[in-house]
């Protein structure tokens, strides 16, 4: 390290405070992490070996409940399934409230504030108050609209496009834009789509991010609702279809935690790779609805 | 190039009346500032230009055509905002494009009319940096550059210079003055410094809560105020007005000032009145000089020394004044004084702050 990084860094001093937190929280990590060590740990085990050895490292680690998971199960079909549902809830429910969070932003129309009082009204009403009405509007569907149905990928999707906080936080960032970002491109021949896609979505490319992460592991991790509109095995989601497995497999723990390690790999990874971005929507969303 | 001609423009927001009954000729090929304190209503009077704020009542016409309810893009003029408004997302180039990108013209067609702008503007070097990467300056130039690219017939600058430095102000002050007299196209520009209005325009028009008060030259302003706002608001520091009774006296106007100094001044051209009136001398401080012998008596308070002139202000029987003093004048808060106006650069004001200019 060179002299000139040594003036600019501000010494550290050990506080007894600074010590007790940071003591705190490698605890507090600890516990939080105990169960998930544990559950891969477990998931690399053979099945006898599950409930006989409580070492800290798998004595003979195997991949064989994996492969047991993907081979008698229909998890690469879960999978597709949600990847199907998460990425097409994400681009819709992002795009959407992108949309409208602009509309209720920059346009001036008939009705502007009475639908921003509906959407703020309507992210006040948690989801599963309503999931008995999505049951039986979709359910109600499926004789004119086939696709639409109970055990369909849009009759999962549809209901999940529902994001008033998303369509809140993009008008709050869009009521932020200066107005003369706007005037500049209207006086150079901007139409509303051109404001739209040109100028305010880049402008504001940091949120589009963070929503789009953020609603995409919503999407992936949901439960209850595809849980409720799927019944056939071969459209479940990987959530959904790893109570599947738990009933198929009874009391085998390493094939249990195989499927749920796989089937929260992909938001593992999520959190990983945008481990800012994440922080960012969460902080977001969360001052919303504070 | 084209004039822009504004007629009997009133603007009102709710109930509060912005500009009342306005109208203005900006010639073409000229250099117009709209000068006025806050709130008077200039910038409002541009983004009516510009198309960006409705006309409540009145008629705009650039190039003899009526554009009083015609789109922004259409109007062929472009503007420069206060902030610059370049999109920090975007390159140089590609902010300087945007207008004939929307358009769609051809990319190699946009490169080379960037280029031709960037040139002008000495942004060649700039075009793929970002504007969070570039000075106030070159924000600037960037900004003048988006509008530049449009060949519009009209610039409209929205105090474009409030947001960079004292020095920085200065050089760009002239590059905008050189790239007038380079393109020669009509440009009307919002300010709140007198000192902008007067180095750039030919022509000044000053608002007062959204009347003009005045429109001239630069010098016309300055040296002969129509009345007691513009005479104040032009010139820096501002004119000393020193209270007084006026009566007609052989050969001029007889003026009995606060403190009791008495002067005469060359005839006004004032109305017709009996007896003593009210009224105010203003006198600008380069036109007070200290004699021995002069009629108002004062102390020294605060000696400004600027180094190339000296500005001394007085506590005088008169009120408070500011006198211009040679840069060599050695004075120091406490010396008492005498100063004396020159009583043909003095200007009249009666009570409703109109001038009574010199008699013809």
């Amino acid at each position: 390290m060179s002299t000139d990084d040594n003036q600019s860094r501000p010494a550290r001093r050990l506080t007894l405070g600074g010590v007790l937190l940071t003591v705190l929280t490698i605890i507090a990590a600890a516990i939080w992490f105990t169960p998930v060590y544990w559950a891969i740990v477990t998931s690399l085990r053979a099945d006898q070996a599950t409930v006989t050895e409580f070492t800290l490292f798998p004595t003979d680690p195997t991949l064989e409940n994996y492969i047991f998971g993907i081979v008698n199960s229909q998890l690469p079909i879960w999978y597709l399934n949600s990847t199907i549902i998460a990425v097409a809830v994400t681009v819709v429910a992002v795009f959407t409230a992108a949309c409208t969070g602009y509309a209720i932003s920059q346009l001036r129309f008939p009705g502007r504030r009475v639908l921003w009082w509906i959407i703020l009204a309507s992210f006040m009403i948690p989801v599963p108050a309503l999931i008995v009405n999505h049951y039986i509007i979709i359910a109600g569907l499926k004789p004119f609209y086939p696709v639409l149905g109970l055990n369909t990928h849009l009759g999962v999707i549809l209901p999940m496009l529902l994001t008033p906080v998303t369509v809140i936080v993009y008008k709050g960032f869009f009521d932020g834009v200066p107005r003369e970002f706007r005037e500049a491109a209207v006086m150079d021949g901007a139409t509303e789509f051109q404001l739209f896609g040109r100028v305010f979505l880049p402008m504001n490319w940091g949120v589009t991010t963070a929503m789009a992460i953020i609603t995409f592991i919503g999407a992936w991790n949901s439960f209850l609702w595809p849980f409720l509109a799927v019944q056939s095995e071969e459209m479940m989601t990987v959530t959904v279809g790893i109570t599947a497995v738990q009933d198929a497999f009874g009391v085998a723990y390493g094939r249990i935690l195989s499927g749920a390690v796989l089937a929260s790999l992909p938001v593992a990874l999520a959190y990983l790779l945008f481990q800012r971005r994440v922080t960012q929507a969460i902080a977001l969303s969360a001052g919303i609805k504070g | 190039m084209a004039s822009v001609e504004l007629q009997s423009i009133t603007k009102r927001f709710g109930g509060v009346e912005v500009i009342r009954d306005l109208g203005l000729t900006v010639e073409d090929g000229s250099f117009c500032a709209i000068l006025g304190p806050s709130g008077c209503g200039k910038s409002t009077l541009l983004r009516m230009i510009a198309g960006l704020e409705a006309i409540t009542s009145g008629r705009a016409l650039i190039g003899n055509v009526d554009v009083t309810h015609e789109l922004p893009a259409k109007r062929r003029v472009a503007m420069v905002f206060q902030n610059y408004a370049l999109y920090p997302h975007l390159t140089v180039e590609q902010n300087i494009c945007f207008s004939l990108s929307l358009a769609g013209v051809p990319k190699a067609r946009q490169r080379e009319r960037g280029m031709q702008v960037a040139r002008l503007l000495q942004l060649e070097s700039l075009m793929d940096r970002r504007p969070a990467q570039l000075s106030g300056g070159q924000r600037q130039r960037v900004a003048i550059g988006r509008a530049l690219v449009r060949e519009p017939e009209v610039f409209l600058f929205d105090e474009p210079l409030s947001n960079l430095d004292a020095l920085l102000r200065v050089q760009m002050r002239l590059e905008l003055a050189k790239l007038h007299n380079d393109i020669r196209t009509t440009m009307i520009y919002v300010t709140h410094d007198q000192v902008e209005a007067m180095t750039l325009a030919d022509k000044i028009v000053l608002l007062d809560k959204g009347r003009i008060s005045q429109e001239g030259s630069p010098l016309e302003l300055y040296n002969h105020p129509a009345n007691r706002f513009v005479a104040g608001f032009i010139g820096s520091p501002a004119m000393n007005f020193i209270p007084g009774q006026a009566r007609r006296a052989e050969g001029g106007l007889a003026l009995a000032l606060r403190g009791g100094a008495q002067v005469t001044l060359p005839p006004r051209a004032a109305p017709a009145f009996e007896g003593e009136r009210a009224v105010e001398l203003g006198i600008r401080p380069e036109h007070l000089v200290f004699a021995d012998d002069g009629p108002v008596a004062g102390r020294v308070s605060v000696v400004e020394q600027l180094g190339n002139t000296t500005f001394v202000y007085l506590d005088s029987d008169a009120g408070p004044l500011i006198v211009e003093a040679d840069q060599t004048a050695r004075f120091h808060p406490g010396d008492s004084v005498r100063v004396r106006p020159d009583l043909t650069r003095a200007h009249v004001f009666d009570s409703d702050g109109m001038a009574w200019p010199l008699a013809a």
